[in-house]
């Protein structure tokens, strides 16, 4: 089958396309070219293709987003000022932006605010974060953030989540244990399940059921919480409510709160005081100290046993791991051993696999205190290895904080250079996981230069996005060639699964010098390129030369992770 | 039509099916669509208003049968009424050529799809300045004239540039899919 190519266009048949392409197009070079077009099966053959790369350009700046304006806009405007200067020419990324469209119109359609493809933010060159959709949607930004999980049950419907978790405009529910909420406002709000909270703002909630406690300190005084029929302000400090069918009782624990009670006048409630609110009828001054309201700070000696209770979990599933015969090398970055060597933990010990660390600092991991962990921030940072041998199969897992996605290609674990077997594990900027083998690189390719070589990358779908800014992931990637596969994980799910194509297969694998959170001997020396720290932290890393399946992912998940 | 006040459980559940089947074809139909379309901003327009209409059909789709090629049928019949309203824009295909496009591009889904995946390792192969240009001329509302006055440039060598890139990057797709080809 022959096979139609841009150059085996004329001159003028190219020009055309590229004119139409671009808008300028005379009205009879188009007629002209649309008469070709009839004839010619190889043009159109041609223009599709051509086209459909134009298409994916368009759509691939959704895809990518913009970095950063400023070096976005550099090689062509060098010459010129910072481009937020400029009005008419916003860089702005507008990341799934069909998807919006799409759903926007079938929203409008449909006249629901079904608009959960839709809940992505955008970023504006102010750097203030925009969230687009309505309803219940959680937004990818809030405005409170979890501080405190105890003893938590999730109604049955309701999202469960975790400590850090942000929320924005939506109702949380709890059906039993205590939870502690941090407005962005400062007010603190510890509640006990079950209960339902509507999250209204920063400075403003309603609890429609449930008991709750207010922490407001004079940063956020004015924050208002609802009760049905009734708003109490805060005025300073401390105050308890309870909601238990629609009837209400506020009292003051400390400081003193406005309360206005149907259509009555308001009332100033001071320390001690306490008041009944009937939904129908009026409010009554009832006796104080009869009921308890929520309280965190019992659960903080908890907090702090249970974490240390998980350290203890994993460091016996440390050694247990460590004696799996499939691990290649395993890291764990606690200080110890030599200054600048992280000690592979693989038993029976071989020192041969001790990683070097270069600029990366010792920090806090996963738990505060008790676990050690290395960021690889600064531009340099990086732990060497040197890998010996042969395998068939990979399976990366690690434990990592990513802070921010700086880099075009933010590295896990990289194979120096990019030889034929040696795997690149990486997130792009975009939050998507990838994964790659050099299948070929003596294959030639003529056009372009640089070419890495025959491969192919494998990508998740984005499991990271701004929001989860400093939460630890449980990431793990395989690749499979026995079954054909490379599959991603993100906290023991497996989130994709992609098909090793005869094309691409490749089984004999290998990894030699390499490096942990970052990428040595780039082939190219063009800084944005080549610069690829992770910027954030890994507490654990291993690396294991067989293909793991889901459960054993799961479990190494499970083994190791925090229960808060 | 569905009941635009309410919709049951049953009728989110088939919303869901079917945005993940959309959202799945998406870049497909986006393609096909592009090569009908005089520009983008008609491309997104048009795939809106198929997802529309296929959203409205889904009933009528039979999930033992191939989902894109239904969608194309839809896809086509919607470019060819949006040619109509646009018939007099001077960059819209006559509707004969049109045709011609759409019979042919709906045979071509799974090509476009491995060309994709060679546009983006010659992307990726691509020098960082080079891919960076590319970004900023394909960012939504980017004004080509406004930019390349502001670089002290004219939009001529802008898009002279932007042409030249646009070409490699075909030559580099086309070298990959034509060595496939003498592969298989």
């Amino acid at each position: 089958m022959s096979f139609d190519t841009f150059k085996d266009l004329s001159g003028e048949e190219q020009e055309w396309v590229d004119a139409w392409v671009d808008g300028t197009i005379e009205e009879a070079d188009f007629e002209r070219l649309q008469d070709r077009m009839i004839e010619s099966a190889a043009l159109r053959a041609v223009m599709r293709r051509y086209l459909a790369i134009d298409s994916a350009l368009q759509s691939r700046e959704a895809d990518l987003g913009i970095l950063d304006q400023d070096s976005a806009a550099g090689p062509w405007l060098e010459s010129r000022e910072p481009r937020g200067s400029a009005p008419d020419a916003k860089v702005i990324a507008f990341p799934y932006r069909t998807a919006f469209a799409l759903a926007a119109g079938l929203a409008l359609l449909l006249g629901v605010g079904a608009l959960f493809l839709a809940t992505k933010s955008q970023t504006e060159p102010g750097g203030e974060e925009i969230v687009h959709g309505s309803g219940e949607e959680p937004s990818a930004r809030g405005f409170a953030v979890i501080s405190g999980l105890f003893d938590v049950e999730w109604a049955e419907g309701a999202s469960p989540h975790r400590e850090g978790d942000t929320l924005g405009s939506e109702v949380f529910r709890l059906a039993g244990g205590t939870a502690e909420i941090q407005f962005f406002s400062g007010a603190v709000m510890t509640v006990e399940g079950p209960s339902e909270i509507e999250m209204k703002s920063a400075w403003e909630a309603e609890c429609r059921r449930g008991a709750v406690r207010m922490s407001v300190p004079p940063a956020a005084r004015g924050f208002r919480l609802h009760a049905p029929e009734t708003e109490i302000v805060d005025l300073g400090t401390e105050f308890g409510l309870v909601v238990k069918e629609g009837e209400s009782h506020v009292e003051v624990i400390d400081g003193e709160i406005s309360v206005r009670h149907r259509d009555a006048e308001e009332t100033i409630l001071e320390k001690g005081d306490a008041l009944g609110l009937q939904a129908e009828g009026r409010a009554v001054e009832v006796p104080n100290g009869r009921i308890s309201f929520p309280d965190a700070s019992k659960f903080s000696g908890r907090a702090l046993e249970e974490q240390r209770a998980d350290f203890e979990r994993w460091q016996s599933h440390r050694q247990a791991l460590a004696r799996d015969e499939r691990l290649i090398a395993y890291y764990t970055f606690d200080r110890q051993g030599r200054k600048g060597l992280v000690p592979n933990l693989t038993v029976p010990r071989n020192a041969e696999l001790d990683g070097a660390v270069v600029l990366a600092e010792p920090v806090d991991g996963r738990w505060t205190g008790l676990k050690e962990a290395l960021e690889f921030r600064r531009p340099g940072s990086r732990v060497r290895v040197n890998v010996p041998g042969e395998f068939s199969a990979f399976t990366f897992v690690a434990w990592v904080r990513i802070d921010s996605l700086d880099r075009w290609y933010n590295a896990l674990f990289m194979g120096d250079g990019y030889e034929t077997g040696e795997p690149h594990w990486q997130i792009r900027d975009d939050g998507k996981m990838m994964l790659s083998v050099m299948v070929d690189d003596t294959r030639p390719n003529p056009y372009v230069s640089n070419d890495a070589g025959f491969h192919r990358v494998y990508f998740s779908p984005p499991m990271w996005d701004p929001s989860m800014s400093g939460q630890w992931l449980h990431l793990a990637s395989v690749f499979d060639p026995e079954n054909r596969a490379v599959s991603h994980y993100v906290d023991g799910k497996r989130i994709h699964r992609q098909e090793i194509e005869d094309r691409f297969f490749i089984d004999t694998l290998r990894i030699g010098n390499g490096e942990i959170g970052n990428w040595g001997e780039p082939f190219r020396e063009d800084p944005v390129f080549a610069i690829r720290n992770l910027n954030g932290r890994m507490d654990e890393i291993a690396l294991f030369g067989a293909a793991l399946p889901d459960e054993e992912i799961r479990e190494l998940y499970e083994r190791s992770r925090s229960s808060r | 039509m569905p009941n635009t006040d309410e919709l049951s459980s049953g009728e989110d559940e088939r919303y869901e099916t079917f945005v993940a089947r959309f959202a799945h074809y998406e870049p497909d139909l986006r393609r096909f669509l592009r090569s009908l379309l005089p520009t983008a901003v008609d491309t997104d327009e048009v795939l809106q208003q198929t997802a529309i209409v296929i959203w409205r059909k889904f009933d009528q789709y039979d999930p033992e049968t191939n989902f894109m090629k239904w969608a194309c049928v839809i896809a086509r019949f919607e470019a060819l009424a949006y040619r109509r309203k646009m018939a007099r824009d001077r960059l819209v295909f006559r509707e004969d050529v049109l045709e011609l496009m759409a019979d042919e591009g709906a045979g071509e889904i799974s090509e476009r799809r491995v060309e994709h995946e060679a546009l983006e390792s010659c992307l990726l192969a691509m020098p960082e300045k080079q891919r960076q240009f590319l970004t900023l001329a394909y960012t939504p509302g980017v004004k080509v004239k406004e930019l390349a006055e502001e670089a002290g440039s004219t939009a001529a060598a802008f898009y002279m540039r932007l042409k030249r890139l646009r070409h490699q990057l075909m030559r580099c797709v086309e070298a990959k899919m034509e060595w496939e080809e003498a592969r298989e």
